[in-house]
């Protein structure tokens, strides 16, 4: 039975890996052979009896989160930057598709509209206009083209016939703006000229503007000039050491953790906001805590009337998801028609700026984070405080103590060790808390001289806006601060593990 | 008489504090349900409603059905509002991630944490912790990775890459650890006795699991399905990276899409919100009990 099961889930597997590997992807479908022989030889062999339960777990956690672990921490040991998009190699290609005029060969040009809406191009050379050559039908979508083609062939046609389609005038092809992606566009003659649109009435032959030497480096064939690639700087380089082109990734080593060390520009936003991350995150688990257990507190009182109405209208904004409730909130305490302003104002009090001033914004933040976060806090602290015997609150009351003093002298010492490690791992979401401030607030209102970085933002959603923000994006920074992170939130957790470890037994 | 005359002065302050944090409470999901129901995009903020005020524009464009708005208020112009696509889509295709997801979460998490918990095996320990730790790796911070990876399987596999939901479902499946470590907790307060009573009747490991094991520990299922299916239905970052047209949005990823900076639909987002907000509560209010008796179980527990 067993055995049957694993040939035929080995032989789909298989068959996957070998449409992946017909459709080029080589690497793609060994690492999926490696798989597909660790998952048969666990499920054959009755000595790997514990990795059966284990491996279809262990395979995606590999793949999307330790793969994207060890990706980031290698992209922040290299320059990878919007000066840094392209790998070196497509670098190198740009490089290969510049040409530029060369030789003297000329060229009239027709576009021929086709009735599926394809065009056809026919060339007519100046010199000896018998000789005419035709494309193959063209895509040509008004605009500049949207990726660069390898070249297309083009073929000698016989004198005297005309090809099918109906002529564009000048006019129209500008109009249309079909010249946009002709120019982009290149085509090869069948004798291995190549030809491109030059200006709007013709087209020339062309000829490769760099070729490749052995050692790397590029020669300019119009000018003889030679440029090399610099891996220090990421860019090619001429001669006199000036910048030729588009920059490639490269290592950078340590370069990005000491730019987050030394670099003013990034150092000071850093720390300002890596100091007010822990002040969100302690704050946000005290509020919660000390909201939640007052509440489990008064809901454990036997004599009190609708515990349950109550336990369960407090649940609701842990009930709702929080993209929602974050959403709504950012209508509520909008500065001139939100509810909460506009509430304050009726009673005459003072209605602070919750967008534009810092210290508005971060309490508004802290805000919205308690009324999100203590249903949770209640519910565990309901369930802790019903562990608690109720004899020793008896003996107390027979020496005559009031509620107040029951619960920071019996109540809290007895609960709270247990809690520490939800409070720790409450500590370590809020750090992280990112849909909270991206929603909320976007970091916002902007910090002074601090470049991309808000008064509200989170390490978390700085790092954000630093790889994805549209301007200035910096990949390899943004992964230095991202493996910081994580160093920080997994000692967090570490130390929550250490201290929980007397209950585990493993 | 004095400590009676204490007694209830102290309920009565209970009741009052009780009862203005639930007004608290209240309030914002009032003003939401208004918002949704009021003529053009009011961020919510009233509590009450002239009935001038009152359309249900905004529920027929959330519902997908065609209706007139007016252009003009001198001419008279109107034209024809129906959404493409339909709002409704989201709610499903989130219900669809959420759903395969949680289920997926179950099986993988259950059967790892099995494994943890009754079988002896090389670095088990160090395995169960490293996956906590790792798994605090935050997945915001992932998203170039994600991008690249998904990018990459999906020019192989059409069916799992970019904008497709079945890739986003498979990054939530990732998101086990946590969920290991809760039903590890509660196999651990199971006895193994009765299932080494079965497997001395000559039953084999994976039966003790599927016959005895599973059924006692239902509970626990119950919560870890519950609260994956919270997380996913909220989670904003990774599901607006993964999906890029509007027709494989997930809610969350099309409500936010209606607070432009330019221009916030606020009536639309509220009918949105209502729409989709209130089954959720209701079956996370209907489960509520399963979910306290969970929570203190599984992670916290002395």
């Amino acid at each position: 039975m067993r055995h049957v099961l694993v040939a035929l889930v080995t032989l789909a597997a298989l068959y996957l890996d070998f449409i992946a590997y017909e459709s080029g992807g080589t690497w793609i479908a060994l690492a999926l052979l490696v798989l597909i022989g660790c998952g048969t030889y666990i499920y054959l062999s009755p000595r790997a009896e514990a990795y059966r339960y284990l491996f279809p777990g262990l395979v995606g956690f590999g793949l999307f989160v330790i793969f994207p672990l060890l990706y980031t921490v290698f992209v922040s040991l290299t320059r990878y930057s919007s000066g840094h998009l392209l790998t070196y190699e497509r670098a190198l290609s740009l490089f290969s598709q510049e040409t530029f005029v060369s030789g003297n060969g000329s060229y009239n040009y027709q576009l021929l509209r086709q009735s599926d809406g394809s065009f056809l191009l026919l060339l007519q050379a100046n010199q000896n206009p018998s000789q005419r050559f035709l494309s193959e039908p063209l895509e040509l979508k008004p605009g500049p083209a949207a990726t660069s083609t390898p070249p297309a062939r083009l073929r000698e046609i016989a004198e005297g016939g005309t090809p099918p389609g109906q002529p564009l005038e000048l006019a129209q092809i500008t109009r249309e703006k079909l010249y946009l992606n002709l120019r982009d566009r290149q085509f090869r003659l069948p004798d291995g000229t190549l030809v491109g649109l030059e200006g709007l009435q013709k087209f020339a032959s062309r000829q490769q503007l760099w070729r490749l030497n052995p050692d790397g480096s590029l020669t300019n064939l119009r000018d003889g000039s030679v440029v090399r690639p610099d891996l220090k700087q990421g860019y090619f380089v001429d001669q006199k050491g000036k910048r030729v082109g588009v920059g490639f990734r490269t290592f950078a080593g340590l370069e990005n953790y000491i730019q987050i060390m030394a670099d003013p520009r990034i150092q000071g936003p850093f720390f300002r906001i890596f100091v007010w991350t822990l002040l969100f995150s302690a704050l946000s688990v005290f509020g919660g805590f000390a909201l939640g257990m007052f509440l489990a507190v008064l809901l454990n009182w036997k004599e009190l009337r609708f515990r349950n109405i109550y336990r369960t209208l407090l649940i609701l904004p842990y009930a709702v998801p929080a993209v929602l409730s974050i959403l709504i909130f950012k209508g509520l305490y909008n500065q001139e028609f939100g509810a909460v302003n506009e509430f304050l104002r009726a009673l005459h009090l003072f209605a602070p700026d919750w967008e534009t001033n810092p210290w508005g914004a971060r309490a508004m933040i802290l805000l919205v984070n308690l009324w999100l976060g203590y249903p949770y806090m209640m519910l565990v602290c309901t369930g802790m405080l019903q562990s608690v015997p109720s004899t020793i609150y008896e003996a107390s009351a027979l020496d005559g103590s009031n509620p107040v003093n029951d619960f920071f002298n019996l109540t809290l010492p007895l609960v709270f060790r247990p809690l520490v490690p939800m409070l720790i791992a409450s500590f370590a979401f809020n750090f992280n808390n990112f849909t909270l401030v991206y929603l909320l607030t976007a970091g916002g209102p902007r910090m002074m001289g601090g470049g991309i970085a808000g008064e509200t933002d989170l390490l978390v959603t700085y790092t954000f806006n630093l790889a994805f923000r549209d301007s200035g994006t910096n990949y390899g920074l943004a992964s230095a601060i991202a493996t910081l992170l994580f160093c920080i939130v997994g000692t967090l957790a570490w130390m929550n593990l250490r201290l929980g470890a007397s209950k585990i037994q493993l | 008489m004095k400590p009676r005359q204490r007694f209830k002065l102290g309920k009565v302050l209970a009741h009052v504090c009780l009862i203005s944090i639930v007004v608290l409470v209240l309030i914002p999901f009032l003003m939401v349900t208004i918002a949704s129901l009021r003529k053009g995009q009011f961020p919510p903020s009233a509590l009450w409603l002239n009935p001038d005020q009152l359309s249900l524009e905004h529920w027929k464009f959330v519902l997908g059905i065609p209706y007139r708005e007016l252009v003009n208020a001198a001419t008279g112009e109107t034209r024809m509002i129906q959404a493409s696509p339909s709002p409704l889509l989201w709610l499903w295709n989130s219900i669809v991630v959420s759903s395969c997801s949680s289920l997926g979460i179950i099986l993988l998490s259950g059967s790892a944490a099995y494994a943890f918990a009754r079988m002896p095996f090389k670095f088990r320990g160090s395995v169960l912790r490293g996956l906590l730790i790792l798994q605090m790796f935050p997945a915001v911070l992932s998203l170039v990775a994600y991008y690249v990876l998904l990018d990459y399987i999906g020019e192989h596999f059409r069916f799992i890459g970019l904008n497709t939901i079945s890739g986003l479902v498979a990054i939530y499946l990732a998101g086990i650890s946590v969920n290991i470590w809760m039903i590890k907790g509660y196999f651990d307060t199971v006895p193994a006795s009765m299932e080494e009573s079965a497997r001395i009747d000559g039953a084999s490991r994976f039966q003790t699991f599927v016959r005895i094991l599973l059924p006692i520990s239902a509970p626990i299922f119950a919560v870890v399905f519950i609260l994956s299916f919270i997380y996913t239905m909220s989670e904003y970052p990774v599901a607006s990276v993964v999906l890029q047209t509007s027709d494989t949005w997930t809610l969350a990823v099309g409500a936010n899409s209606f607070l432009y900076e330019q221009e916030k639909l606020w009536g639309r987002f509220s009918a949105l919100a209502v729409l989709a907000g209130v089954p959720i509560t209701v079956i996370f209010l209907l489960c509520q009990k399963f979910l306290v008796s969970g929570m203190t179980s599984g992670g916290v527990k002395e």
